[in-house]
């Protein structure tokens, strides 16, 4: 999973729905959008490197078999085809077809929105694709490269035409909020103690510890009970859990039953 | 209300418009039926509420970040754009993209000129010398001119005609593709295209009358010329669309100049690849066959002539959106 606010992509931008509510969206940075553009680059050199290879296998080949002619021939124009398709095609057809999304920036959860939230139609695609020879490609990116970084929205030329905006999604998990089950053989909470009040930011960060804490290595996971512990103790000021002798971790176990 | 019971109370909601974003992410929404549409509309309208509550409540919280991505994807569902069908894509080719053509014959004319300029003074230059052909043309074309004989069937007879209409009509396409985005260089990049391709006809033309070739020469491009030279002043023009809109907005902020004539400009550039495709065609299996000149010369001109019927009449009826 990967974190929320991450650390990449801080800056917002505020996008108003018709349903009149306010939607913030994290804008995709340099530093992301450059990895995405790579991560694409990347798999099409990949793709080229095979094509090509084989058509060096075979096309050297010149005997008199017409089969191995002809198929010379075939790959002469695939490699052609797949060349150009790669140049013009790739980032269009991804992006038409995927909502918004290439192969690059889908592993790194961006995705190409128009500047008022709607999705990105076909024409939008081709106007923010087609421009990449002179804001993206080769030394030309380096004029990209400073559009997203001067520009409020990130938008390089291609984008403004287009009105898009590249955003950074982030992935969505519940189970961060799941209910702390009790330890095996704990006492019940006694009848008639009072209920302690944490504010939302506090009793999120405790079920984010408790729920993920499996996930942690045992060093890193009394180290950060012991962080929360010391940030929470003040919470519960006046109840019994303020002279418990419990271990940081269990403390905070026995603090989520009482919320 | 706290947290923690508004994320028990309606995480079920929230889950379930999850799955269902899913499916119709992955599936599309022509496999889903009314019922199914109903309940993500509803689901939509209730988590928006929720989002409402939660930013007056939790702001700040991973809670709100989430539900944030969820009303957003759901939106982009509920708002997407119209897929493609036949209908759609009907009126983008028999109305939009002449009907961006027409609205844009001036920057049309004023590439045409750029063209022509490139033209004139590829001919006057080897008038002038004829060594300034060697700046723009490839040495083995210059010999084989200098002795007399086309280029064209010694590289025709190698390369098969399969590979070669595929090789010219891609690298056409690209030099169009590039005319058009050029047009945010302020028509740096779109102006030199233009020119230089003018100028390297002026040269051929000009050294193959020189060395009794241009009978040759024209009936060489008497079957693709018009189709491609059309074509690269409507993709010249595209990017003199966008350079103007770029370097003269009038009224209107450069972004916002640039956003409303990229749209047309980019349907006149879209026109130019199956003009190219079939040029590219022609160029490699009609132009070096030896097939009659009045041939491929009505072949080139009938061609020509219905691009450019079609680029003037279609989708006149159709009122501008």
């Amino acid at each position: 999973m990967s974190t929320p606010n991450s650390t990449w992509d801080t800056r917002k931008t505020e996008l108003e729905l018709p349903e009149e509510i306010d939607l913030q969206v994290e804008l995709a940075n340099v530093g992301s959008r450059t990895l995405a553009i790579l991560i694409d680059l990347a798999l099409g050199g990949l793709v080229l490197f095979i094509a090509y290879s084989l058509w060096e296998l075979l096309a050297h080949d010149v005997t008199e078999d017409w089969f191995t002619r002809m198929s010379s021939n075939v790959l002469k124009t695939v490699l052609i085809l797949l060349i150009f398709g790669f140049q013009w095609c790739y980032f269009n057809l991804f992006e038409w077809l995927w909502n918004g999304q290439t192969p690059g920036k889908r592993l790194l959860h961006l995705r190409v929105i128009k500047v008022d939230g709607s999705p990105v139609s076909g024409i939008d695609v081709l106007l923010r694709n087609l421009s990449r020879p002179v804001d993206t490609l080769g030394p030309m990116g380096l004029i990209g490269l400073l559009m997203i970084f001067v520009n409020r929205k990130a938008q390089r030329l291609g984008d403004l035409m287009a009105r898009t905006m590249v955003i950074h999604e982030t992935a969505i998990d519940w189970s961060i909020f799941d209910q702390v089950k009790a330890q095996a053989g704990a006492a019940p909470v006694p009848a008639n103690t009072p209920g302690i009040h944490l504010s939302s930011a506090q009793w999120e960060l405790l079920h984010r510890y408790l729920n993920r804490r499996e996930q942690f290595q045992d060093e890193v996971r009394q180290r950060l009970a012991r962080q929360i512990y010391e940030v929470l103790k003040r919470a519960a000021r006046g109840t019994d859990l303020e002279v418990s002798t419990l271990s940081p971790e269990d403390w905070l176990t026995e603090l989520a039953r009482r919320t | 209300m706290t947290l923690g019971v508004f994320v028990r109370d309606n995480r079920p909601r929230w889950e379930r418009l999850e799955t269902m974003l899913a499916f119709i992410e992955t599936r599309g929404p022509a496999k889903t039926d009314r019922p199914f549409l109903r309940e993500l509309s509803a689901l939509y309208r209730a988590t928006t509420g929720d989002l409402a509550f939660a930013q007056t409540h939790f702001r700040g919280t991973t809670m709100q970040l989430f539900l944030q991505q969820l009303v957003a994807r759901a939106h982009n569902q509920i708002y997407r754009p119209h897929r493609l069908s036949s209908s759609v894509f009907g009126r983008f080719v028999f109305s939009e993209i002449p009907q961006a053509i027409r609205e844009h014959l001036t920057a049309v004319t004023w590439s045409a000129i750029i063209f022509l300029m490139g033209i004139a003074l590829g001919l006057s230059a080897v008038q002038f010398d004829e060594r300034a052909a060697s700046i723009i043309l490839p040495n083995n074309i210059l010999n084989s001119i200098y002795s007399g004989q086309m280029w064209t069937g010694s590289i025709f007879s190698v390369v098969p005609a399969p590979v070669a209409s595929t090789y010219l009509f891609t690298s056409n396409i690209s030099v169009a593709l590039l005319a058009f985005a050029g047009g945010l260089s302020g028509g740096l990049i779109t102006g030199w295209i233009l020119f230089q391709n003018g100028f390297m006809l002026g040269v051929v033309f000009k050294l193959c009358a020189d060395y009794g070739l241009l009978g040759a020469l024209l009936a060489f491009i008497a079957g693709h010329g018009l189709l491609e030279i059309s074509s690269i002043i409507i993709a010249g023009g595209a990017g003199l669309v966008v350079a103007n809109a770029l370097i003269n907005p009038g009224s209107y902020s450069r972004s916002d100049a640039m956003a409303q004539q990229g749209r047309s400009a980019v349907r006149m550039a879209v026109a130019c690849v199956p003009a190219l495709v079939t040029a590219g065609c022609i160029e490699a299996f009609v132009s070096p066959s030896h097939a009659p000149v009045w041939f491929k010369a009505a072949l080139g001109l009938t061609l020509g002539g219905c691009f450019w019927l079609y680029l003037m009449i279609t989708g006149k009826s159709v009122k501008v959106r």
